[in-house]
């Protein structure tokens, strides 16, 4: 899973621009006899036949998009100011390195340095909406060979170890998602399941909006990325959860009260398989269980996530072995009939 | 322009915040002896490393050229639970771009961390509105507490890792430019000379503590004790929000000449009138206060020494993203190399 994580971590594509994802995970998966499609947004369905047929038609879903910048406007001297696509916190975005999709031209997010700050500027960050991509162009028609309007850019490839048993990459949330799926998609199946590799999640779950509506799922299990807040002088009952913990099960989220006997299910299967798992404690956040949910005529939804500091920054550090236990959980609650 | 990029891909490969110089130390005397350059080279206790080439003649003046070794960094001042670490910052650096910023930690062994950003949901709103300071941040190492006090102490520097990237238009970006760069286009500029040529002795020296009070060029110019000195450090390249007064100075229009009260007069016009000569670009700038380099400290030593500087202009000066336009490091060689060989 690992080489699949970092394969995936290292491709460009923002919400809306998904290709390069989707081209990567089908080239991985089709020879592992599932039936796959892509939608017309985008969205890739597999349907994989397991041993066994059962009477619920269970969905696993991830997301293929990443957090990204998008050029509004190109200055006369050259400069590309820019807002993010999908929720990215004003302080992680300056002086970071970035690459345009498609052009793979590199990029600076300009810092305007210490010294040329006044007394009132200093240790404030500006909004994304007032920083501008610096790409080595001096005039708006120089800029215009590279780049235009519209055009997207992410924080550059960077996957690598860190620390104990960690990894730091850009879009670990939620390559690793589609690196799990893969990997599943990839083995044997006790039941007939569907998986989701959707598009837009990070400006709206825009993409499993439409899955759920061609798929109507009766069962949902969400695997995502999400908030560790376990840094430095945090208390326990703050973080959410913590990294190197295991997998996260969610109770509540800003969009969604998570199925009672889906929990249930995920603790018990948990505790028999002995896979580390641990509940997030804050009402925070949200991810595509909320939007399944209530898709259509509604589905049961259960989130299983990865902690993740640092999330939609250039540097999300999650532990493998949390990922690890996403996908062994993910994997064993699907041997399930949910009856 | 290759030769310069692998002299730069060199430079900038070693550690040395200010400060923590000697890190740097066996680098570069292996590297620097390596481009047969200098006849002598050596390194002092305040951080600085020097060289001299000789061009054989009896009493030849002395021709210094300083660029400084050190770079901003931050010295580690508590080992914390979870594997963080809080930090002092070394030199000026802005607090506003170091969330989720990996960083190098130059322990028992070089590990990598990384500043950590508070998570959204712990952020009362409006919070990233507000002043950060580094005193604010912890970094990450991803280690257990013993693990990371077996390899990091108190009193630990931290730097940005030069991560170097070629952008369009001969544009460079990466760390510690400031002042590495400069150290390159020195001896760039010495690997242009005949030394047998010249009717001067040339020494470099790549300074120590620069960022934290100009130490290391004051006392390496006492102890090689040129006759006239050139002074070459990178100055702020025009960008937008920039002061109206800064918007002479853009990046790729040449190096950057200082008029100051703390250069020479005199030596300043001699490089202009030869860089108009020679054909080579240059811009001219106003430095009518101090002009934060090593130009003063150099000036003042001994019984004064005539000073010129020359800059390279750069953008996000004290980032780990730091742009410089590859033919102002060239052209910046070409004007030094030029000087040495009219005196």
């Amino acid at each position: 899973m690992k080489d699949l994580i970092k394969k995936y971590c290292n491709l460009l594509g923002p919400s809306g621009m998904e290709d390069s994802v989707r081209e990567a995970i089908i080239e991985d998966i089709k020879d592992s006899g599932a039936e796959y499609q892509t939608d017309a947004i985008g969205n890739l369905i597999v349907f994989k036949k397991g041993k066994k047929r059962r009477n619920k038609k269970v969905l696993l879903s991830a997301h293929m998009d990443e957090v990204g910048f998008m050029v509004k406007y190109i200055d006369e001297e050259g400069y590309a100011w820019f807002d993010s696509v999908g929720g990215v916190d004003r302080r992680v975005v300056s002086g970071r390195r970035l690459v345009f999709c498609e052009s793979n031209i590199p990029a600076v997010v300009a810092s305007k340095a210490i010294h040329m700050q006044t007394l009132e500027e200093r240790g404030k960050c500006e909004p994304i909406s007032e920083m501008h991509i610096d790409i080595g162009a001096t005039s708006r028609e120089e800029a215009k060979k590279y780049i235009n309007i519209g055009d997207c850019a992410v924080f550059e490839p960077n996957y690598e170890e860190f620390g104990d048993g960690l990894v730091r990459s850009k879009a670990l949330d939620d390559r690793f998602g589609c690196a799990a799926l893969v990997k599943m998609i990839n083995g044997e199946l006790e039941y007939d399941t569907y998986f989701a590799f959707n598009t837009c999640e990070e400006v709206g779950c825009d993409g499993a909006k439409e899955v759920a509506h061609n798929l109507r799922p009766d069962v949902v299990i969400a695997l995502e990325a999400t908030t560790a807040g376990d840094i430095l002088g945090v208390s326990k009952s703050k973080c959410a959860c913590s990294v190197g913990e295991g997998a996260v099960l969610s109770i509540m989220d800003r969009s969604t009260i998570y199925d009672q006997t889906l929990l249930e299910l995920a603790v018990e299967t948990a505790k028999e398989k002995n896979i580390k798992w641990q509940y997030k404690n804050v009402v925070a956040g949200g991810n595509e269980a909320g939007v399944y949910q209530r898709a259509a005529s509604g589905a049961r939804v259960l989130a299983i996530s990865a902690p993740a500091r640092y999330i939609h920054s250039a540097s999300n550090v999650l532990a493998m072995s949390d990922m690890e236990a996403v996908y062994q959980l993910a994997a064993a609650i699907n041997e399930r009939s949910f009856e | 322009m290759e030769k310069l990029y692998g002299l730069i891909e060199n430079l900038t490969s070693y550690p040395g915040v200010s400060g923590f110089e000697d890190m740097a130390f066996e680098g570069l005397k292996e590297y620097i002896s390596s481009l047969n350059i200098f006849d002598e080279i050596g390194t002092t206790s305040v951080g600085s490393f020097y060289g001299i080439m000789r061009c054989g003649k009896k009493d030849a003046p002395l021709i210094l050229c300083d660029a400084h070794l050190d770079t901003v960094g931050f010295v580690v001042t508590e080992i914390c639970e979870g594997g963080f670490l809080r930090v002092a910052p070394i030199g000026g650096i802005a607090a506003k771009i170091l969330s989720a910023t990996e960083v190098n930690i130059y322990g028992k062994k070089t590990i990598k961390g990384i500043f950590a950003s508070k998570p959204p949901h712990l952020q009362e709103p409006g919070e990233s509105e507000k002043k950060l300071t580094v005193a604010d941040l912890c970094i990450d190492t991803g280690l257990p507490l013993e693990e990371l006090k077996k390899i990091v102490r108190v009193g630990t520097p931290v730097g940005f890792p030069c991560k170097l990237q070629k952008l369009i238009g001969d544009n460079l970006a990466g760390a510690g430019f400031d002042d590495r760069l400069c150290g390159a286009a020195i001896l760039r500029a010495l690997m242009m000379l005949d030394k047998k040529s010249l009717n001067v002795d040339v020494a470099f020296q790549f300074s120590g503590n620069e960022e934290t009070g100009y130490k290391g060029a004051m006392t390496t110019a006492y102890r090689l004790n040129p006759d006239k000195a050139i002074v070459i450090d990178v100055t702020h390249a025009f960008v937008p929000g920039a002061p109206k007064t800064r918007e002479g100075t853009k990046a790729g229009n040449g190096p950057d000449i200082c008029f100051s009260p703390q250069t020479n007069r005199a030596f300043t016009k001699y490089a202009v009138s030869l860089a108009e000569k020679e054909e080579i670009p240059y811009q001219l700038s106003a430095a009518p206060g101090r002009t934060g380099t090593n130009s003063n400290a150099v000036q003042t030593t001994r019984n004064g020494i005539p000073v010129l500087l020359v800059s390279i202009p750069l953008k996000n000066m004290h980032t780990m993203s730091e742009i410089v336009n590859m033919n102002d490091a060239l052209s910046t060689a070409k004007l030094v190399s030029a000087v040495l060989k009219s005196l």
